[in-house]
């Protein structure tokens, strides 16, 4: 009885992670080539075509609809950076405009069969750690040495403990949440999927369930995601 | 021997099930905080409808910050259901235990 117990639970709902396409010993290291790389590879080359055709022949007044999508695209980016950032963050705009776009595509193509680049917490750290690292750049950069270390003993020296924790959690909760909400996402629809099974063919519960789980979701996550970034980057600038 | 290894992993497998089942009650302060948040946008708005837009910006943020508890939450259950790290240390319990 108890072996039937055990094989009723492989039997059932399982979640897979990123398929390992090929790996290789480098360094004394085992490097897997997932399918997340893959699914990124693909997404880069859309964008890349994408932004190639939208950005080739402007003209000072646009006659295109081509050329009017560009500038819808770049004037939300620039709102958006100059708005939460100010205006003497424009450097930072190619970044956050490739972030929020890359981030969207990359939970929206999910829809199309593949598996969401974003559902890989490997994926959603590298993206968060990027973030640090532009943070502390940042600090460093506005309040040279002497500011950067300073920041961390503010308001008491005895807080620097604390200041350490809250500086390393920011990337961890950014990495998790985006990570959470597109495998929760890819749980609940393979859970509706698979309870559908046996009644009824899936039709209908499984595309309201994705309008919200993946378009809705997607989209709100990579605006977070991108506006967390803008927020942290901001605020770790030293008077 | 055979037995008692099969015991051993439905308990484990039980109790991470349940484990799963009690980290999700985490859901409830995210969700408290989140309807909070909602609140009282709708109340700024209600008072001041031409800063909609800042104000939706800020809730979404806000929304977000409430829900990271909720996400670590999911993660924990996530981790016990479908990568559970108990079952490595089990077996290694289960080989030194019976030679």
């Amino acid at each position: 009885m108890s072996t039937a117990l055990l094989m009723a639970a492989d039997a059932g709902f399982t979640i897979q992670g990123p398929l390992v396409v090929a790996s290789w010993e480098m360094f004394g290291m085992t490097w897997n080539l997932t399918e997340s790389v893959i699914v990124q590879w693909i997404v880069i080359v859309l964008l890349a075509v994408l932004f190639i055709v939208l950005g080739s022949g402007l003209k000072v007044v646009p006659t295109t609809r081509r050329q009017a999508l560009a500038e819808l695209l770049v004037t939300f980016v620039i709102d958006m950076v100059d708005g939460s950032m100010g205006e003497k963050y424009k450097s930072y705009r190619p970044y956050v405009g490739m972030l929020i776009i890359y981030v969207v595509v990359c939970n929206l193509i999910g829809l199309l069969g593949l598996r969401s680049p974003t559902a890989d917490v490997s994926v959603t750290a590298t993206l968060a750690i990027i973030t640090f690292v532009m943070t502390q750049y940042n600090r460093a950069k506005t309040g040279g040495v002497k500011g950067y270390f300073k920041a961390f003993v503010d308001p008491m020296p005895f807080m620097l403990p604390s200041n350490i924790i809250g500086e390393i959690s920011n990337p961890v909760s950014m990495a998790l949440r985006l990570f959470g909400n597109m495998v929760a996402g890819m749980v609940i629809g393979g859970l509706i999927y698979f309870a559908l099974g046996s009644f009824m063919p899936p039709v209908v519960i499984p595309a309201i369930a994705s309008l919200y789980f993946d378009i809705f979701s997607g989209v709100i996550q990579a605006y977070i995601f991108t506006m967390l970034t803008m927020s942290y980057i901001s605020n770790a600038e030293c008077e | 021997m055979d037995e008692m290894k099969i015991l051993a992993n439905a308990i484990v497998l039980g109790a991470s099930a349940l484990g799963a089942g009690a980290a999700m009650i985490a859901g409830i302060g995210p969700g408290i905080g989140e309807g909070y948040c909602g609140g009282k946008a709708v109340e700024a708005i209600a008072r001041q409808p031409e800063a909609s837009g800042a104000v939706t910006r800020t809730m979404i943020i806000g929304d977000a910050i409430a829900e990271t508890t909720g996400i670590y939450a999911l993660v924990v259950a996530l981790l016990l259901l479908y990568a559970n790290p108990i079952f490595g240390s089990l077996t290694s319990a289960l080989e030194k235990f019976g030679g």
